[in-house]
């Protein structure tokens, strides 16, 4: 009760400590139980908002929504900060009858490039001020002046396949005699996610990567336009398969903050135990990831057992490999009864075990650090700069985890230690998901041992017409799920900012002046999903 | 050096015994409903009952519901989101793998000379990460497809099999149409997933084509969300011929036998 | 039988209409008829050097008597004979060349044709006067008149700041070298009764050591300027891509040669080296040279710059061998003396007919393309298939491989090599070991010089407009490419026609046969031949190596180098064979290939670049990317200056432009020429404080200098 009061107190200066300093020209208005401080303001006084809310409060851009209504463009810049403080909204309505620029906010925050990119793409809103404000989700097939996000495009059918008007020319910045951009992808390497990497070159080196997403492009956001929750939930689910439970409980969330239903604890217990298992899993699979850019074979076989042992745990537990169809608005579908809990438990322990003994042959094997030390760099400033999240950020010394700043389920209840490491090379990222398995590992151990006894899902969830945001820190890093329902309980606008979007944007740092051979290694250990970051 | 060599001797063979043996561990496979054959009181209460599916997997047919695997994604709902729990049982079978062409005429097409060499091109026109993490699983110990001679190659040029994952995006479309056209003959394609099958939970929609089928014929389909990895070894093993693929009824709704050409 | 006496004044006679018709000619004609002239002007040099060289009855005309200095003398042996025929075979097509290559705008808007019509006959006819030179006099004056008519074909784009450098730097270390070659003379000439070559060379039988030293050392520094060797060859690399195309060719087919050609008359007949050290620094020189050539053959991107530095790198590769034979010859092993002149001369020939080709190539890719960076060129050979065919074989030439002729007289040179274990002396045992790893270095990297210059050139997709726009040359541009090409190909695969002829010419100079070492008439005589064992003999009969014998005459077609009778074969090979075997595989191969696919359909897609939508030239390998490993590799050889390195970024964190500009300036002007023009400016600058303008200074140096001659005076 007390933390409550106190966190209402601070939220309370944050408001004054805007209205003040904006002369009360600012509209602030908070809300303890979303923790979030909602802030209207105009172009004019957008810029200055950002720049105070970065330069001054090291908050961090999380997303960028924008919304259409018959005479207006809403745009909403989510921001979140230091631990136990609340997010930030910024909110700009824009009149949508007046030739509609915005002004970019991204020469002060470079994190909210792509975001602009994005929604320059979808929505057509040209930002002034964006220096490089090329297309990103749509492809040289496009034709030029539709934007799929926009109400009066039709979604529900595949569009007929006009010539290409404007073939793609790769941007690129190396001028240099000899310069040429290398390309990988979008179809290549063995089981590799479509995207196509563009690697400046001279030869030997290459210089920068540019790369190329959208090839996975499904339109999520616009088919789950007009949607019952239920086929929502479907989509945010299985956008993203190897991260689906985080991406699901944040959708939840979302609704769940709309409709305004209490929890019971059972069901917030177990949605942390999936989503531990979950993350555990990525990681392991990461791991094995790490180990294959490598080609330490033995060592790749190792990870893959181990792998396949935690889905095969998933699988005998909840049914389903990959922990699909688990949450519903309201709770979860299936419950752990105590044997249940005792043979995840042990299981995830016999894995954690193995896992730590692999650490230890990897870390005195010094052809395999030889690859990864000083590979793949990205330092801290960088990692602030792009508002990078999740392990890639920890690696950097960015400890930012959604499950502390802003705490969902019963994160706030128990104790777990966020790991950070500060090289942000390719072995402190290869640390930092041992280190954070490990707590994963720990977590269930412990939240399994006293899980609250109830119902493992709210009686009612009754739709009510709304908008939310939810979030959660998924195995990849920080996700926000805005939701906004109609009057009849449907979808209205759904919008995705994941981690893979984020990172993505962030990789070229680590790409910058390597050798050819160490692109997979780089890829590796980002362990990003493109299918995360495309939608 | 030598840890290395103690560990992976030390690990032993975990190796699945398919397809000389049943794989009997736990979890390998999310299963599919069964004991559908239960007659409700009424046609229309039948179709209630069905309408709990998301993606129309369940069919009601007068009094009872049949179930059409290609179209199922395993999101439990008919199991534990219903009303009146219908309190059906889910079996891990794997081997469920469906072709528009019979065993003989698979066979056929690749001949005895593929039977021990099939060399796969993966190809993601979308897929969300978990078919194509089942996939991989297949390169590693569990399940070690160089076993039984199939094998991953880095391009179309050297593939036999194209195995197509995801809902076939707009802008995947024409990679995948060049890296069909790159590749030799005799060829064959894989649908993994029920994305790749009929759009999956994304469906058909002005990113997506729903299916992979409305571009190029589809030799076999291997349904599941995603579909685990002893499923897509089934699947391979039919293709050539080495088993038979499920006998599941392919209807209108599951193209694949659409296009015959 | 045409006396080769009279054809020769024809010769001169021709050029010497080739000059006044230049002059005279109207514009349009000019081209057409002076390549004509310059054509039949080649062929008789051709058949007046080829019917010296397989008669070997030389020839000498005695021209005027000049008081105090004798008479003045041509006389045409063997040896001059050799150099007269590659001259013709080098000229001949690049006269046909020149006829529609001169046709380029940026050559007819502002030069015009005349000037280079006439320089063009008088450096013909200077360079052949040269080589038949018999004496001191004719010599020099030829020398010059070659030097000053080379630079001014070099330097024919006069307008060009660059052109003009280039044929200063070259003119200027040219008549460098004619001083030291003048010295050399003198010195030879100081005891002389005459100045003819008979005379010269009396009177060196009885120098003594330090004057034969001093001898050695000026004619081959002189000499070593005009043939581009180390450390010298400075002007080389900045001349070529000055000059036109066609000079080049004659530049590096030619010229170099003279060079050449003057180490070998001096040092080998005038003179012969005596020591071993001699021998042993005419070996490192011509080492060093090929090493440092090609290495910097692989990293240029210019085509012909490519070429300049390829060309250092083959007349290293001559020169070496020149070496080897010395060494070989004072150590008393005549026979590997012989087999390695006989492997620089075959080389010589070699590399003046696939550098004249690839020169010629080159040409034909400027003509059509406007460009001769090979980083914006590329995809050539779908519009220029017969050029690219030409260039091809011009490259597999020069890269030493079978059939063709470069792989012959490369592999006899590093044969040779191999064959210094049988010296005595550990020194020069370890330097011939260092000399042949460094040539067989060189022979690597001329693999990846010239599938860089191939590929990157003729290959891939078109890198620039100018590229992708270019056409096929016309016919008179192919056929002399395609006469190259044809002796590339068939000074490879009969090298037993080839060797008899070069024995013949070197033994001018050694006095001693070996043909018998490399070509025995083995395979034509196989009864009777009591140099190797009966039963090996029948062997090799067994495996129809004597097939050559029934419808070829002559020598066979087998280059065997006999040993001892442990060891009957050192090492023996058939380019012939093995064209004869190509053909068959490759033809057996195709025939196969189209019988067993008759039945099935082929498919032929497009190429599988990953999916993208369209493959653009911007993503596909160019020259500099290609060679970059060598240039990472041998980075403290190269000492890149990275300038104008700079990220330009918008708004702090979007990249805009990384510009970077990488020169490697070339390691001598680096290391010896830079620090030489530092002291030379100093040294000036030194002189300059001297000049006060105050006439009474000068009244006192001049004061002073009269004391300083007075008491030298008084002292001697």
């Amino acid at each position: 009760m007390a933390q409550g009061l106190s966190k209402n107190h601070r939220q309370l200066d944050l408001a004054e400590a805007i209205a003040k300093r904006w002369h009360w020209k600012v509209n602030v208005s908070c809300d303890t139980a979303l923790s979030q401080c909602y802030v209207e303001c105009d172009r004019n006084q957008l810029l200055e908002l950002c720049r105070w809310l970065i330069d001054d409060m090291d908050y961090a851009l999380g997303s960028l929504i924008v919304e259409e209504t018959n005479e207006n463009w809403l745009l909403r810049y989510v921001f979140y900060g230091e631990p136990d403080s609340e997010a930030v909204h910024l909110g700009l309505r824009l009149d949508k009858a007046e030739k509609t620029t915005v002004p970019s906010i991204s020469p002060i925050i470079h994190a909210a490039d792509w975001q602009e990119r994005e929604a320059w793409d979808l929505f057509g809103l040209r930002f002034e001020g964006h220096p490089r404000l090329i297309d990103i989700v749509r492809h040289e097939a496009w034709p030029a002046e539709i934007y799929p996000m926009r109400k009066n495009f039709d979604g529900s059918q595949p569009g007929p396949h006009p010539p290409v008007e404007r073939p793609f020319q790769p941007y690129h910045v190396v001028q240099a005699p000899g310069a040429f951009l290398m390309p990988i992808g979008p179809v290549f390497s063995d089981a590799a996610e479509s995207a196509l990497f563009l690697l400046e070159s001279v030869g030997e080196d290459v210089i920068r990567i540019w790369p190329r997403f959208f090839y996975k492009f499904r339109g999520v956001e616009k088919i789950a336009e007009g949607q019952a929750v239920d086929r929502v939930l479907l989509l945010a689910e299985r956008f993203s398969g190897t991260s689906s439970f985080a991406h699901s409980l944040a959708f939840c969330q979302a609704v769940e903050a709309i409709c305004r239903v209490d929890l019971p604890s059972r069901a917030q217990a177990l949605r942390i135990v999936f989503a531990e298992l979950e993350r555990f899993r990525h990681h392991v699979a990461a791991i094995a990831g790490i180990c294959n850019s490598t080609a330490l074979a033995v060592a790749t076989s190792q990870a893959g057992i181990l792998e396949e042992e935690a889905l095969r745990l998933s699988g005998t537990l909840t049914g389903h490999r990959y922990l699909f169809g688990l949450n519903k608005p309201g709770g979860v579908t299936l419950d752990l009864n105590d044997r249940q809990c005792e043979d995840l438990s042990s299981g995830v322990q016999a894995i954690f075990l193995k896992l730590a003994r692999l650490y230890d042959l990897l870390r005195y094997s010094s052809s395999f650090l030889d690859r990864l030390e000083e590979v793949g760099m990205v330092t801290k400033d960088q990692a602030r700069n792009y508002g990078l999240v999740g392990p890639i950020a920890r690696a950097s010394g960015l400890a930012r985890d959604l499950r502390q700043v802003l705490p969902y389920a019963l994160y706030s209840e128990i104790s777990f230690e966020v790991p950070q490491e500060e090289e942000g090379d390719g072995y402190a990222r290869l640390r930092l998901l041992f280190r954070e398995a490990e707590q994963s590992a720990k977590i269930l151990q412990k939240i399994l041992s006293f899980l609250p006894p109830g119902e493992i899902a709210a009686r009612e969830v009754a739709l009510k017409p709304g908008a939310a945001l939810g979030w959660a820190e998924a195995p990849r890093g920080a996700t926000f799920h805005w939701v906004r329902l109609d009057e009849q309980g449907r979808v209205r606008r759904y919008h995705l900012t994941t981690p893979s979007f984020t990172n993505w944007h962030g990789f070229h740092f680590a790409a910058e002046d390597f050798a050819y051979q160490d692109f997979p290694i780089i890829m590796a250990s980002f362990g990003l999903s493109n299918a995360e970051c495309d939608r | 050096m030598w840890e290395w060599v103690w560990e992976g001797i030390r690990s032993g063979i975990v190796t699945t015994a398919y397809p000389a043996r049943e794989e009997t561990a736990s979890g390998v496979s999310p299963g599919f409903p069964t004991d559908l054959p239960r007659t409700f009181a009424a046609a229309g209460e039948a179709s209630v009952a069905a309408s709990c599916c998301p993606t129309e997997a369940l069919l009601s047919e007068d009094q009872q519901v049949v179930l059409r695997e290609p179209r199922c994604i395993h999101c439990y709902r008919c199991l534990r989101q219903t009303e009146t729990p219908l309190a059906w049982q889910w079996q891990g079978n794997y081997e469920w793998a469906v072709s528009p062409h019979p065993r003989v005429e698979l066979a056929k097409k690749f001949g005895r000379s593929f039977r021990r060499s099939l060399h796969l091109r993966i190809l993601d026109a979308g897929a969300c990460g978990a078919c194509l993490s089942e996939i991989e699983q297949l390169n590693k110990p569990y399940y070690n497809m160089h076993r039984l001679g199939f094998f991953v190659t880095p391009t179309p040029r050297d593939a036999d099999v194209l195995v197509v994952a995801g809902p076939m995006t707009e802008h995947m479309r024409q990679p995948l149409l060049s890296a069909y056209e790159a590749m030799p003959t005799p060829k064959a394609v894989l649908a993994l997933g029920a994305c790749a099958i009929f759009g999956g939970v994304f469906g058909t929609s002005f990113a997506s084509m729903g299916g992979v089928a409305s571009l190029i014929p589809v030799d076999i389909l291997v349904p599941g969300c995603p579909p685990p990895p002893l499923a897509i070894l089934h699947a391979l093993l039919a293709l050539i011929g080495r088993v038979e693929p499920a006998a599941c009824e392919l209807n209108s709704s599951s193209p694949g036998g659409e296009r015959g050409d | 039988m045409i006396d080769p006496k009279r054809l020769f004044f024809l010769f001169l006679i021709l050029c010497g209409a080739g000059v006044v018709l230049a002059a005279l000619l109207p514009r349009r004609a000019n081209r057409v008829v002076l390549a004509w002239i310059g054509s039949l002007s080649s062929l008789t040099i051709l058949w007046v050097g080829g019917a010296v060289l397989l008669s070997g009855q030389a020839w000498q005309v005695d021209l005027w008597n000049i008081w105090s200095l004798g008479p003045m003398v041509l006389k045409m042996d063997r040896l001059s004979a050799l150099f007269v025929f590659i001259a013709g075979l080098v000229f001949l097509p690049v006269s046909i060349f020149s006829a529609s290559y001169m046709n380029l705008p940026k050559y007819v808007k502002r030069y015009g044709f005349k000037s280079f019509g006439i320089y063009y006959h008088l450096l013909l006819a200077a360079i052949v006067l040269l080589l038949v030179a018999g004496d001191m006099l004719s010599f020099l004056l030829a020398w010059e008149a070659m030097s000053i008519f080379s630079y001014l074909l070099v330097n024919y784009e006069h307008e060009k700041e660059d052109t003009t450098k280039a044929g200063y730097l070259m003119l200027s270390l040219g008549e460098a070298g004619t001083i030291a070659v003048v010295l050399a003379f003198f010195l030879l000439a100081r005891t002389a009764t005459g100045l003819d070559f008979p005379a010269l060379r009396a009177a060196a039988a009885g120098m003594g050591q330090a004057s034969a030293w001093a001898i050695f050392l000026l004619s081959f520094f002189g000499f070593g300027v005009k043939a581009g060797l180390v450390p010298t060859n400075i002007w080389l690399p900045l001349a070529h891509p000055a000059a036109p195309s066609n000079v080049s060719a004659i530049l590096s087919g030619v010229i170099l040669n003279l060079g050449l050609y003057g180490i070998v008359r001096f040092n080998a007949d005038l003179l012969p080296v005596k020591d071993i050290g001699a021998g042993a620094i005419v070996l490192i020189v011509g080492s060093i040279s090929a090493l440092v050539g090609i290495l910097y053959a692989v990293i240029r991107n210019d085509m012909k710059e490519m070429l300049a530095h390829s060309s250092i790198e083959n007349i290293g590769i001559i020169t070496a061998g020149l070496g080897a034979g010395f060494i070989f010859r004072i150590a008393g092993l005549p026979a590997l003396a012989g087999i390695a002149f006989i492997a620089a001369f075959y080389h010589l020939l070699n590399h003046s007919l696939y550098k004249a080709l690839l020169f010629l190539g080159a040409g034909a890719v400027d003509y059509s393309a406007g460009e001769r960076n090979m980083d914006r060129l590329g995809g050539l050979i779908r519009v220029m298939p017969w050029t690219s065919l030409f260039f091809l074989v011009g490259a597999l030439s020069i890269a030493a491989l079978p059939p063709f002729n470069g792989f012959v007289s490369e592999w006899l040179t590093l044969q040779t090599m191999l064959r210094s274990v049988e010296l005595s002396s550990m020194g020069i045992k370890i330097i011939f070991a260092l000399c042949a790893a460094a040539l067989a270095l060189t022979a690597a990297l001329a693999v990846t010089c010239f599938v860089k210059a191939f590929a990157m050139s003729f290959l891939g997709l078109a890198r620039s407009p100018k590229a992708s726009k270019a056409v096929e040359v016309n016919r008179s541009m192919q056929a002399p490419m395609a006469i190259l090409a044809l002796c590339c190909l068939l000074f490879g695969i009969l090298p037993t026609y080839v060797i008899p002829v070069l024995d013949n010419t070197i033994a001018t100079f050694t006095h001693e046969h070996m043909v018998d070492e490399l070509v025995p008439p083995f395979f034509t005589a196989p009864q009777g031949n009591a140099r190797f064992p009966q039963e090996f003999v029948s062997e090799f009969h067994d495996l129809g190596a004597q097939v050559g014998r029934t419808f070829l005459p002559g020598q066979g077609l087998v280059v065997m180098h006999r040993g001892t009778e442990h060891n009957p074969v050192v090492y023996a090979m058939s380019t012939s064979y093995t064209f004869v075997v190509l053909i068959l595989l490759m033809g057996g191969s195709l025939i196969l290939f189209r019988v067993l696919t008759r039945s099935r359909k082929v498919d032929r897609g497009p190429v599988w670049a990953g999916g993208v939508r369209q493959l653009l030239p911007k993503m596909t390998y160019t020259a500099t990317g290609f060679s970059n490993p060598v240039r990472v590799i041998f980075e403290a050889v190269f000492r890149p200056v990275i300038f104008d390195e700079m990220r330009e970024t918008v708004a702090e964190h979007f990249l805009i432009a990384v510009k970077s500009q990488r020169q490697e300036v070339y390691i001598l002007e680096r290391t010896m020429f830079s620090p030489l023009a530092r002291l030379g400016r100093w040294l000036a600058a030194l002189l300059g404080k001297i000049h006060s303008g105050s006439v009474n200074l000068y009244a006192a140096y001049i004061l002073i200098s009269l004391g300083i001659v007075l008491i030298i005076q008084r002292l001697m």
